[in-house]
């Protein structure tokens, strides 16, 4: 197994789990008001390749849904990635009962057949995400749904400083200890010349 | 010459001066002497270590860290951090996985068996089984789970390119019509073919079907056991109880090894397909970790 320190380095990436865009607290049943209804699920719909405009989508799935599945786990979100390049990069967003105001306002008209049907007592509203970056998107939803970011502690601001600094260090030690290892190198290819040519001479 | 020297370090360069009036083959032995004291005091240094260490076969034991240096989750917490990871995967592909380190000499007997959980972690496991139509085994290998029964059936199946399953035992009755039809160039390569020596040849087909369906193999590597120990969609509590069979059955083949060996169970450490690895500190959930009913499903 990996040392610990590794480990434990390695492991920091939950602190950009927890902050981030992405990282909020979507209206539940307890919480949900008029304005915004409760989010009862999440259907993502892109197509495997970038072009067509589906980059935007896979960051999404990449960045903020992670985020947003840490801080509302209860909430399910299926992604279905399709080699459709020509079909809808959609996000599906289900309401309990009806959707938000700015909700129906946004909606597009396209169909995603991968999404899965509501049920009664949901409403979806189906986004189109194509040629739209990743933060745009997340924007979109904030929009829609109300969610109320998590802001980082100050705990984690200074964790989140120390991790870049250390990342700045490792590129000077890089640096560093290549420099070492040319000279180290340079070094034994003069001695192997030099000897070469004691070889030479003792053959005259 | 004088050109090519000038570019060597001062040390070389004195080293060749000095030799080139010398040059009969005789007058080698001092040279060579010279010039090993002359080398950086750093190789010669490392030269001395490596005789000495060719004796000596290095630590007996694994090297343990200081569990102190870790962060260590609940499993509610984990699970949740886990399940963010994977979010957006398919969820019969992702499962969560066990390591298990094992505080063990680096040499004498591993850890190696076989394990069924108390709930089955592959999602399906289609099992095929070759032995004499219309018996009595082939209704028990039905009746125990086998997807593909038969003998010629099976043959015809595998010939026409259609593998539609992960695991192949034989009846000793039909081993001679195996080796016939010639399949082992097409389920060799694949670990498929039935054969004695990986006990994939039995008698009591029907048990061995059950054992394989819910069974994990699980072995010692480098002091450290792997093994997937549930699906993503496994509540707490299941995961819980797979995770306390696991560590149960890994304690009591540790002590049933030998008398001499001890080996005992170091840390334990849950992890997902795409995700990293949470060191557990032994509680199920702490203060702050989610509702146990949503760290379930999709």
């Amino acid at each position: 197994m990996v040392n610990f320190f590794k480990r434990m380095r390695k492991l920091k990436t939950i602190l950009n789990i927890r902050i981030g865009p992405g990282a909020a607290i979507l209206p539940t049943a307890a919480s949900a008001t008029k304005e915004f209804p409760a989010i009862t699920r999440f259907h993502l719909t892109y197509a495997s390749k970038i072009y067509g405009g589906h980059q935007g989508a896979r960051h999404f799935w990449r960045n903020c849904l992670p985020r947003l599945k840490y801080h509302n786990p209860s909430i399910p979100i299926t992604v279905r990635q399709t080699t459709d390049q020509e079909g809808p990069a959609a996000l599906t967003v289900y309401f309990s009962e009806q959707p938000s105001n700015a909700a129906s306002l946004l909606a597009a008209k396209i169909t995603d057949k991968h999404a899965p049907k509501p049920s009664s007592t949901e409403q979806s509203v189906i986004l189109d995400v194509k040629n739209l970056e990743y933060k745009d998107i997340w924007k979109k939803v904030q929009n829609i749904t109300g969610a109320q970011e998590v802001a980082a502690t100050a705990e984690e601001l200074n964790q989140l400083a120390k991790l870049e600094e250390m990342s700045q260090r490792a590129v000077k030690d890089r640096e560093r200890n290549a420099a070492i290892r040319q000279a180290k190198a340079d070094h034994a290819r003069m001695l192997a010349e030099a000897k070469g040519e004691v070889e030479k001479l003792k053959q005259i | 010459m004088a050109s090519s020297s000038s570019l060597l370090p001062s040390v070389a360069r004195g080293i060749l001066s000095s030799c080139r009036p010398a040059l009969r083959p005789g007058s080698m032995a001092p040279f060579l002497s010279g010039f090993q004291q002359v080398r950086p005091a750093s190789q010669a240094r490392g030269k001395k270590d490596s005789t000495a260490k060719k004796g000596k076969k290095g630590p007996r034991e694994f090297k343990q860290g200081n569990l102190k240096d870790l962060e260590q989750f609940a499993l509610c917490d984990a699970m949740r951090y886990l399940r963010a990871f994977e979010v957006g995967r398919e969820p019969t592909v992702s499962k969560y996985e066990v390591h298990i380190r094992m505080k063990t000499r680096r040499d004498g007997p591993v850890i190696r068996n076989m394990l069924r959980f108390p709930h089955s972690v592959q999602t399906e496991s289609r099992i095929c089984v070759v032995c004499p139509p219309g018996t009595r085994i082939e209704k028990e290998a039905r009746a125990a789970g086998a997807v593909l029964v038969g003998e010629q059936e099976v043959f015809d199946a595998v010939k026409a390119g259609k593998i539609e399953f992960d695991r192949c035992i034989c009846h000793p009755d039909s081993l001679d019509a195996l080796n016939k039809a010639g399949l082992g160039r097409v389920l060799g390569p694949r670990g498929l073919m039935p054969s004695l020596k990986t006990g994939t040849v039995v008698e009591d087909v029907a048990s061995r079907v059950e054992m394989l369906r819910g069974g994990t193999i699980y072995r010692e590597r480098d002091a450290v056991i792997r093994v997937p120990i549930g699906q993503l969609a496994f509540s707490p509590e299941q995961l819980r109880d797979n995770l306390r069979a696991t560590i149960d059955q890994i304690k009591k083949d540790a002590a049933g090894l030998n008398d001499r060996i001890t080996k005992e169970v170091y840390e334990v450490v849950l992890s997902s397909t795409n995700g990293p690895g949470f060191s557990l500190n032994g509680e199920f959930k702490s203060d702050n970790s989610p509702d146990i009913a949503v760290l379930q499903g999709v």
